[in-house]
């Protein structure tokens, strides 16, 4: 076999893994090593290989700062500035019929400007948001879809784990990817209330029999202010000290836990126990990714060696598919691979082997990145593997409501990101205006 | 988020006393270690702070501190991933395994049992490669930063790569052997 045929080879071996539940970094770190050995001849080299990624991919201050972004998302949330968004929010849209819902889709919006990882809203408006739009007639159903689809918004608007990682990936400023993804957020974020706001006039029933009108009594101003100020102060940090120059996009995750914890304790909110837990979550849910991008990144090397992306790309090239062939075909590829990874596995995979193809397009890399992310969210949606759909599922502990019936939910909210992503290909300078 | 280890209480204490002991053992050291690696991960935030305060406020930088954390982060990742495997957080798809636990349930379990040894052997792979990392890192004092600003040797973080590998390849093979050992015992009862 040419090292081609072995590349290829290789990727055909890993889907049939993954899809018959080897854990993937395994599977991507199997394929490597005997794809490695085959175009070699040597497995003591393809041993090396394995070795020099465990120990050198991650070794780099960029990712020395993945933990912090995903202890920061936790802590928010434990400090109580989730429920604190959510009130506020739903004062803003309390006179809208299926205010509920769109003041969940707001208060995630601003949690959005606060953390970096869709999980961690996932949690946090599962406890506070779903049992509050039941006890209002919500089904089930909808109160868990709202959730999970607006849960996405924490990968789009910065900061961000997701492009971070597309930063890395790609040698794009994540200052500048941060800022391209304001648009495409706060636009979804509307879609999804225009959304919810259509649906409740002219289908109610799909949102659950007998909604009733939101009963609780408005904040008075004093409350707004209590609320809002902590949540207003922490995002003013982050976003302010990146834009005004004081930290860098990578040191602002350490800044907005220093802000998160120092709230969390004026307001007596933040107590040793949920603390511990807190970091014990962040150390699993770090050393999980990171091995993941260890392992893509053996991979990505075998993939290099065997000539496969360059073959591809001049494939690509001649395949005379053109331009928007060549990004449809990416996007399909993309939303697919998403119901079967997770999101920092797609990209890892699928990111570099893209790259050869796009230089010869001359693609707007922040663009592609925008592109990219919500392409890859859709997947957090899509079953049978969605992460946020999972994440909804264990921390709801109610058997009545199935995993089907909250990928049903989240459905629609699926197909209001495919709107988004094809108003993002058709109108770039969604992504790209303001970098 | 379920913090509950992926194997089942019931199913292992089923399993003979020797093994529960072990496994009582292993997981009191991968424990061990992801305290260790926890608590890193607040050093690398105190850091980081640090120099953002100390360069805007003091004007005056801490060194080394992109340094520490390229290398912390490599500590706390294999400090924590026998933990995270033990936790069932590692990602896979269950879609398939789901649907053969009802149908071929000894089927399930042969592959579990092959997809375990085939983890460990690549971290075996992993453990033995590593091994001469650690050692030219040991015998030449290689470091990490500017001589003069700052410096850090790095055989610390090899010798943490070995220990975290020995941990996961410990995990990987206990959780097999205990499957291994109910597959077995599966086909006495329908034998």
């Amino acid at each position: 076999m040419s090292p081609f045929e072995i590349g290829l080879a290789s990727f055909g071996a890993m889907v049939v893994m993954v899809y018959l539940g080897f854990w993937v970094p395994f599977a991507l770190m199997l394929s490597s090593y005997v794809g490695v050995w085959l175009i070699k001849g040597s497995p003591i080299l393809a041993g090396k290989l394995l070795a020099l990624a465990a120990s050198e991919t991650i070794s780099s201050y960029f990712f020395g700062v993945v933990p912090l972004f995903v202890l920061m998302g936790y802590l928010v949330s434990v400090t109580g500035m989730g429920r604190d968004a959510f009130d506020v929010a739903n004062h803003a849209f309390r006179r809208l019929s299926g205010g509920l819902a769109i003041g969940t889709v707001g208060a995630n919006a601003i949690f959005a400007a606060i953390t970096g990882i869709s999980i961690a809203s996932a949690a946090v408006f599962t406890r506070i948001a779903v049992p509050e739009m039941m006890r209002h007639g919500y089904s089930p159903r909808f109160s868990a879809g709202v959730v999970a689809g607006s849960s996405v918004l924490g990968m789009l608007i910065p900061p961000s784990l997701l492009l971070i990682l597309y930063g890395l990936l790609t040698e794009q400023s994540v200052g500048d990817l941060f800022i391209a993804g304001v648009i495409p957020g706060l636009l979804l974020a509307l879609i999804f209330g225009v959304g919810i706001w259509l649906t409740a006039h002219l289908w109610p029933s799909a949102l659950g029999e007998g909604v009733s009108r939101d009963d609780t009594p408005a904040l008075t101003p004093r409350e707004v202010a209590e609320k809002g100020l902590p949540i207003a102060l922490l995002i003013a940090l982050v976003l302010g000290g990146i834009y005004g120059g004081i930290f860098t996009p990578i040191e602002a995750g350490a800044v907005g836990c220093a802000g998160a914890i120092l709230i969390g304790l004026a307001r007596r909110t933040l107590g040793w126990r949920d603390f511990w837990q807190v970091l014990n979550d962040t150390g699993l849910v770090t050393a999980a990714i990171s091995f993941l991008i260890i392992a893509a990144q053996m991979y990505s090397r075998m993939l290099a060696l065997s000539g496969v992306p360059a073959e591809f790309g001049s494939f690509v090239s001649e395949a005379d598919i053109g331009y928007w062939g060549v990004i449809l075909a990416y996007v399909v590829l993309v939303i697919l691979m998403g119901t079967i990874l997770d999101s920092s596995s797609i990209m890892l995979i699928l990111v570099p082997l893209m790259l050869p193809v796009l230089a010869t397009f001359d693609v707007n890399l922040i663009w592609f990145g925008i592109v990219t992310i919500v392409a890859v969210e859709i997947g957090l949606l899509t079953p049978p593997f969605g992460i946020s759909v999972f994440v909804i599922k264990s921390a709801l502990d109610d058997p009545s409501i199935t995993l089907g019936d909250i990928f049903r939910g989240a459905a629609p909210f699926a197909l209001m990101m495919l709107v988004l992503l094809a108003l993002i290909l058709a109108f770039p300078w969604l992504a790209t205006a303001l970098v | 988020m379920d913090n509950q280890p992926s194997n089942d209480p019931d199913e292992i204490s089923a399993l003979p006393r020797w093994f529960q002991l072990a496994r009582r053992v292993l997981d009191a050291v991968t424990t061990g270690l992801n305290v260790l690696g926890t608590l890193l991960i607040v050093v690398i935030m105190l850091l980081v702070n640090a120099d953002v305060i100390g360069r805007s406020v003091f004007n005056n930088p801490v060194s080394g501190v992109p340094e520490m954390v390229s290398m912390s982060i490599v500590a706390i990742v294999f400090l924590q991933v026998a933990q995270a495997f033990r936790m069932g957080r590692l990602t896979r798809t269950d879609a398939i395994p789901q649907f053969l636990k009802t149908r071929a349930p000894r089927l399930q379990l042969g592959m579990e049992v092959l997809f375990g040894a085939a983890a460990g052997f690549l971290v075996w792979q992993i453990y033995a490669a590593s091994v001469p990392l650690f050692q030219k890192a040991w015998v030449r004092n290689t470091f990490e930063g500017t001589v003069g600003d700052f410096t850090a040797p790095i055989w610390p973080v090899k010798l943490i790569i070995l220990i975290g590998c020995m941990a996961l390849l410990c995990q990987i093979a206990l959780t097999t052997l205990g499957v291994a050992l109910r597959l077995f015992r599966s086909s006495e009862h329908t034998t």
